[in-house]
């Protein structure tokens, strides 16, 4: 990175199954909206705006940002537009702070989105693979074997998974955005019905309509600001390959590369004393247990006794989405960058009710494609 | 414009445009241009920093089709990747902010997807806002065709005169061997071809064609070490603007307009008529007109030359078109243009867009010396 940047504008919308009220413009002006209020800014002070989201087909417009150019205020400015998969909200964040870190920029504005009310996610996430025979089962019949041989591999207990989204359940409650906040027990969760083996229905993200934006900026835009910036220590996003030989997609090499490659530029050499909270993705319960590996905050096989032993609620050791995370809210494209901007919400101290205490350093992380993209970053309270 | 960091293109390959490639799925058609970009520069694939490349979903007909460019583009093991959502060629100026930004010397830019899996025009109506324009059923040969009609409209451009637009490219496009439409045709011809969506003829719109694209950039200390001509960036802009049809003069392109001003300023030109050759993103004989007024060159005059390519009048990969334009511009400054070089080109314009009726612009300025010292 040529020159620090930082988060100085964090908006979301109120994510809900269906937020029929509004029109794809209106919501991702919902997130803007509050972004830039948050960061004392209008739009004629942004310089470029980099847009995310998952596959067009989940609302059935093609590079919707092109109709969303006014609505994101991107009139005569540079524009991009990301898709990286699930991990998209992140990526373009993190294409947002390069196009800041590279001088050119002064204040980026980045949203991610996904109204997934407009279409049908089980048919847009079932993609046909040429000589592969169709699954037809989302995005959960495709991760549940991962899970399954993570089971197999490790020796985990059946009530990891279970406990997991309970947790993230207990979590979205204090988070007033949150989709899914009723709360419910680890019992509620075993009695709900097998989805995929081993996910059940209580395992599983939902289905949002949701947008994030954050507005990121220079050293000299971040000191201006009304509120305490969050500083981007390091941020990367790396892709592997899906047919290789022996590739391992339970704890795949790509996260373990870019979590390494984070962690080093950001100085952390112990990530499980040295960060102080952690918003990954998280779409299938036992997915937390299987990145507190891949991320390296403790060895393999390690990750369900974390949270077996609670250590990563909130309170614990190391609150893992202390905003609930993808379990309780999920907008496709939006839920990378909501765990970007939670991280930053939590450094900056303005996480509210789930705020964490004490956080110097978070970590924002999300994954997608068939666990073949990664994209994270080390926000902190110093730069 | 404050010193920016030396970029160069440093290899370029295409498959030939093709209306279907009947045997060969897009990673297949990209794997061998990967292959020759990787040759022509005589690296292997860990010799690049990072990768990014430009297609749609709906192009591909399925979710996800991107994914599948990572197995041909080499990322094992994992490397720092991105995917855009757009012309291939803003994928390349992603990459160049990113070299701007120091978190890369060398990038690998690709542009797949074929267009013969579905029906483009259909596919093309839902780029437009699905409250207002979509339903109305307009396809990208409709709003092309207003366009024309207001370009028409405000200057008093006749039909003769596209249809000598149409036949320079053709004649250009008859000495490329990566073209789809590989024969001259005249002005006569071209103006006796049925309307397409009047104003404009058929043969005055490209026929759909499907390509696989691989460019690859580096930053000074690189670049010379790559290519022994390689052709140096000296100014790129990106701007878009809005979309709704009925609050633009669609006879205009202010992004165009701007676009083309901010990568000059930051060349350090005061013209673009001072360049040897322009390669624009042209679909039709009208966008070119409106591109060459946004960039304040006159399309009558013989310099610069404008499109000898051929241009996408005589092949139009969708996702792919502005990248060529790129890579047409360093087969230029590298005197690998062939027969359809401009001898003694030393300065270049290459222009992307993405959207109907030129809705968002790209434009790069480039030449065979280096912008900065």
């Amino acid at each position: 990175m040529k020159r620090p940047v930082a988060v100085v504008g964090v908006g979301q919308t109120r994510h809900a199954s269906r937020r029929a009220e509004l029109s794809i413009a209106d919501l991702v002006r919902e997130a803007v909206d509050r972004a830039l209020l948050d960061a004392g800014l209008e739009h004629r002070d942004i310089d470029a705006v980099v847009v995310g989201k998952a596959p067009d087909q989940l609302e059935g417009v093609m590079q919707p940002e092109q109709f969303l150019a006014g609505a994101l205020g991107a009139h005569l400015k540079p524009l991009i537009r990301v898709h990286t998969a699930g991990s998209v909200g992140a990526s373009t964040a993190i294409a947002a702070m390069t196009h800041v870190a590279s001088g050119l920029f002064e204040r980026v504005l980045t949203v991610a989105f996904e109204k997934q009310s407009e279409g049908n996610a089980m048919w847009a996430l079932s993609p046909k693979m040429p000589f592969t025979a169709p699954l037809v089962a989302g995005a959960g019949g495709f991760f549940a074997p991962y899970c399954r041989a993570y089971i197999a591999r490790t020796g985990a207990p059946l009530h990891i998974g279970p406990m997991i989204a309970a947790n993230a359940r207990a979590n979205a409650a204090r988070n007033e955005y949150a989709h899914l906040r009723e709360p419910m027990t680890v019992e509620d969760v075993t009695n709900s019905p097998v989805l995929w083996d081993p996910i059940r229905y209580l395992e599983t993200c939902p289905s949002s309509d949701g947008a994030c934006a954050l507005v990121l900026a220079s050293e000299a835009q971040a000191r201006r600001g009304p509120r305490r910036p969050a500083w981007v220590k390091s941020a990367a996003s790396y892709a592997e390959a899906m047919w290789v030989p022996g590739r391992d997609q339970v704890n795949p090499l790509a996260g373990r590369v870019c979590a390494k490659h984070v962690f080093e530029r950001a100085g952390i050499r112990d990530p499980w004393r040295e960060i102080q909270t952690a918003e990954i993705y998280v779409p299938f319960s036992w997915f937390e247990a299987m990145w507190l590996e891949n991320l390296g905050f403790c060895d393999v096989g390690q990750g369900w006794h974390i949270v077996d032993r609670g250590e990563q609620r909130f309170g614990a050791h190391l609150p893992i989405n202390p905003s609930g995370g993808v379990l309780c809210t999920n907008p496709i494209g939006a839920s990378g960058m909501l765990r970007l901007g939670e991280a930053a919400l939590q450094v900056m101290g303005r996480a509210g009710d789930h705020q964490v205490d004490g956080v110097k350093n978070a970590l924002g992380h999300a994954y997608g494609g068939g666990a073949q993209y990664f994209a994270m970053w080390v926000v902190s309270t110093e730069h | 414009m404050s010193r920016l960091r030396n970029v160069a293109v440093v290899a370029f390959a295409q498959a030939p445009v093709v209306a279907r490639d009947e045997h060969r799925m897009a990673t297949e058609m990209l794997y061998p241009q990967v292959r020759r970009a990787l040759a022509d520069c005589g690296v292997e694939r860990s010799a690049i920093d990072y990768q990014v490349a430009g297609s749609a979903d709906y192009i591909d007909g399925r979710p996800f089709g991107f994914v599948g460019a990572l197995e041909v583009m080499g990322s094992w093991p994992p490397t720092q990747d991105l995917h855009l959502e757009m012309d291939a060629a803003f994928a390349a100026h992603y990459a160049w902010i990113r070299m701007q930004a120091g978190d890369c010397d060398t990038a690998l830019v690709c542009g797949h997807g074929k267009v013969s899996e579905g029906e483009p025009r259909r596919i093309l109506n839902l780029e437009l806002d699905p409250y207002y324009q979509a339903p109305i059923g307009l396809d990208p040969l409709a709003t092309a065709a207003l366009q024309a009609s207001a370009f028409m409209a405000r200057t008093g451009t006749t039909d003769r005169r596209l249809a000598e637009i149409a036949a320079r490219n053709r004649a250009a496009g008859a000495r490329n061997p990566d073209v789809q439409v590989r024969s001259s045709a005249s002005a006569d011809e071209l103006a006796r071809t049925p309307w397409a969506v009047e104003p404009l003829r058929t043969g005055y719109v490209p026929p759909l064609g499907e390509s696989a694209v691989a460019l690859i950039l580096a930053a000074e200390g690189k670049a010379e070490r790559m290519c022994d001509r390689p052709a140096w960036i000296h100014g790129t802009d990106q701007r878009i603007e809005l979309q709704t049809l009925g609050a633009r003069d669609l006879s205009r392109s202010p992004s165009a307009r701007l676009a083309a001003e901010r990568a000059l300023a930051m060349a350090g030109a005061t013209s673009a008529a001072d360049v040897d050759l322009v390669e624009l993103s042209a679909a039709t004989p009208v966008e070119e007109l409106i591109l060459c007024e946004a960039l304040g060159i006159d399309a009558d005059r013989s310099s610069p030359a404008l499109n000898p390519s051929g241009g996408p009048l005589v092949g139009h990969p969708l996702m792919m078109t502005g990248l060529i334009r790129l890579g047409e511009a360093f087969r230029q400054l590298a005197g690998r243009a062939g027969d359809h070089a401009v001898a003694g080109a030393r300065r270049a314009i290459a222009h992307a867009t993405n959207g109907h009726c030129l809705q968002q612009n790209l434009f790069w300025v480039l030449g065979t010396e280096r912008r900065w010292t």
